[in-house]
């Protein structure tokens, strides 16, 4: 690889000439496919919130609200994982401050 | 090795220890100065675990950062450099090159027998791939520049045939594998005869498969040094793109797509990492122990280290792909294992550059006055060379920065996840095999560094 090969892409795995390479759907798996790129995805919300983050500026204004949905969806279970997150460190930190201690 | 710099060790592993992981690889070519392997004062299994829960801890510090323009901004940052001077720099460089490799064949061939006084070892292995190859992910990749095997191979004809795709950097990958057996099993940084011959068989298939392919091809694909420096210098600051150089922040560029492309690549980055552990791993007690019945059992020792050799990145391989393999299960995605692959490589690279500046740090500012006593007068042979002895403290400046080179791999890992996957948490999730796989070979690193060094057993 050259360095001339390394431009930013704006969506990696959105390029239709190679897509048997990039992509790779399961034969039994439902896939919903982006209608822009064809990229496929595994749920719904996932679509929605690639086509608001890959595709801007070419949604209609159901796709909007979808992406919208989808993102506040997301923000939800970021911050679940947030307070898990900050549980592990917390746990981590603190077992490993008594097992110095005994140590 | 001193109590005040053990304390100072411990210091560092229970301060800064959970916050990231712990630990130098240890590496040959370090025959010269007295490496030194770090002895502590804490349990084994602790110092193990501490550095690995360091590497998870991290990851989940990382997981924090959820905004997507945030991340974008961070790798996105950097600004044109204006370079006027290029062409005279370039000629500058390809002259100084060109006057390294002579120095290399006419002192190793004719000068001091000494490993201390001759210069071809002392500027092949402090000042190129410990002095240079610093200062390729430090400030930039000039040896892109420098490498005067390019240098040679532009001003001589070339039969231009088409370099075959298939095989594409499988030369590089074990061209890498060959250099770094040959480092390991043989007497190359104490013999300066031997080390002008390899680097003379170096150069003569270099400039062969410059002549077959052209040099552009040859030393973009087949080339495993090239390709060394190329990776460190996506490390460094300074860069190239299609405007010329450009400062960046440091370790950025690693995230760019399509900076590893195919199998062939991923593969190289995967060796880089594990000849690191490979150099270590052979002189430790238990590599002695675990191979003395197999050579009892009468398998030569000049079979058994190439085998591991092979066996290992084997091993190394697998193990990535098979994270890879649980990285699309987890994260659910329909985008196909060599994608992924190729996209959470580069991160690796952090991680080497990390363990290399923590290893040859030390090794070049110990001989770095001796390096310059041999370029004043090539052909002396004192019976003293100056050496500087390293305060106590400086174990934390290689213990920080291989705390460094994984915080940075970690994120680069993180921003390539949310390049690639549209839902943040499914890029979260992406990364817990990784991150399981990170933690694991830092604990495997750290428990090479924790034991005592042997002599390379059964040779």
């Amino acid at each position: 690889m050259t360095d001339t090969a390394t431009q930013p892409v704006a969506d990696t795995a959105a390029t239709d000439t190679d897509e048997e390479a990039v992509y790779d759907v399961p034969a039994d798996a439902t896939a919903y496919r982006c209608s822009y790129c064809g990229r496929p995805f595994a749920r719904e919300s996932w679509l929605a919130l690639h086509r608001g983050l890959a595709h801007p500026s070419e949604l209609d204004d159901e796709e909007v609200e979808a992406f919208r949905a989808a993102h506040d969806e997301e923000e939800e279970s970021l911050s679940t994982f947030r307070l898990q997150a900050l549980g592990a460190l917390v746990l981590i930190y603190f077992g490993f401050l008594m097992v110095y201690a005994l140590v | 090795m001193t109590s005040g710099r053990r304390r100072t060790v411990a210091l560092v592993v229970c301060g800064l220890g959970w916050l990231a992981a712990t630990g130098t690889a240890s590496a040959h070519g370090g025959s010269l100065a007295g490496g030194g392997r770090e002895s502590l004062t804490i349990p084994t299994w602790l110092f193990l675990s501490t550095g690995g829960a360091a590497v998870g801890a991290s990851f989940l510090l990382a997981s924090f950062v959820t905004d997507r323009t945030f991340v974008e901004r961070i790798h996105g940052w950097g600004r044109p450099l204006s370079g006027g001077f290029e062409g005279i720099l370039r000629l500058a460089g390809q002259l100084v090159g060109l006057g390294g490799l002579a120095a290399v064949f006419v002192v190793g061939f004719l000068g001091p027998t000494n490993a201390r006084t001759n210069l071809a070892i002392l500027l092949v292995w402090v000042g190129w791939w410990a002095g240079l190859a610093m200062t390729t992910y430090l400030v930039g990749n000039s040896w892109a520049t420098l490498n005067p095997f390019k240098t040679l191979a532009q001003l001589l004809p070339t039969l231009d045939r088409p370099y075959p795709d298939r095989v594409g950097s499988w030369p590089a990958v074990g061209g890498l594998l060959v250099l770094v057996w040959l480092e390991v099993v043989s007497p190359l940084a104490d013999q300066p005869r031997l080390l002008a011959s390899v680097v003379a068989g170096y150069t003569v298939l270099t400039i062969a498969g410059a002549l077959v392919f052209g040099p552009d091809d040859w030393f973009a694909h087949a080339d495993p040094v090239e390709r060394v420096f190329r990776y460190y210098g996506r490390f460094a600051p300074i860069g190239r793109d299609e405007d010329g150089l450009r400062l960046r922040l440091p370790g950025m560029d690693l995230s760019t797509p399509r900076l590893v492309d195919g199998p062939d690549e991923v593969a190289f980055v995967v060796a880089l990492l594990w000849v690191t552990t490979y150099d270590g791993l052979v002189t430790t007690p238990a590599w002695r122990d675990l191979t003395t019945p197999i050579v009892d059992a009468g398998v030569p020792p000049h079979l058994l280290y190439p085998v591991a050799l092979a066996v290992g990145f084997a091993g190394f391989l697998g193990v990535y792909r098979l994270a890879v393999r649980l990285s699309r299960d987890m994260s659910e995605t329909y985008l196909a294992p060599a994608v992924l692959a190729q996209r959470f490589a580069p991160p690796l690279v952090a991680i080497a550059v990390g363990y290399h500046f923590a290893h040859y740090l030390g090794y070049f500012l110990v001989l770095a006055p001796s390096l310059a006593v041999a370029l004043t007068s090539p052909f002396a042979d004192p019976a003293v060379v100056p050496t500087i002895e390293l305060p106590e403290w400086f174990g934390a400046i290689a213990l920080a920065s291989v705390i460094i080179g994984h915080l940075v791999a970690i994120w680069v890992a993180h921003a390539a996840a949310y390049d690639l996957f549209p839902a943040r948490l499914q890029a979260i999730r992406s990364q817990y095999p990784f991150i399981a796989v990170m933690v694991f070979y830092t604990m495997t690193s750290l428990w090479v560094v924790s034991q005592p060094e042997v002599a390379l057993p059964h040779l």
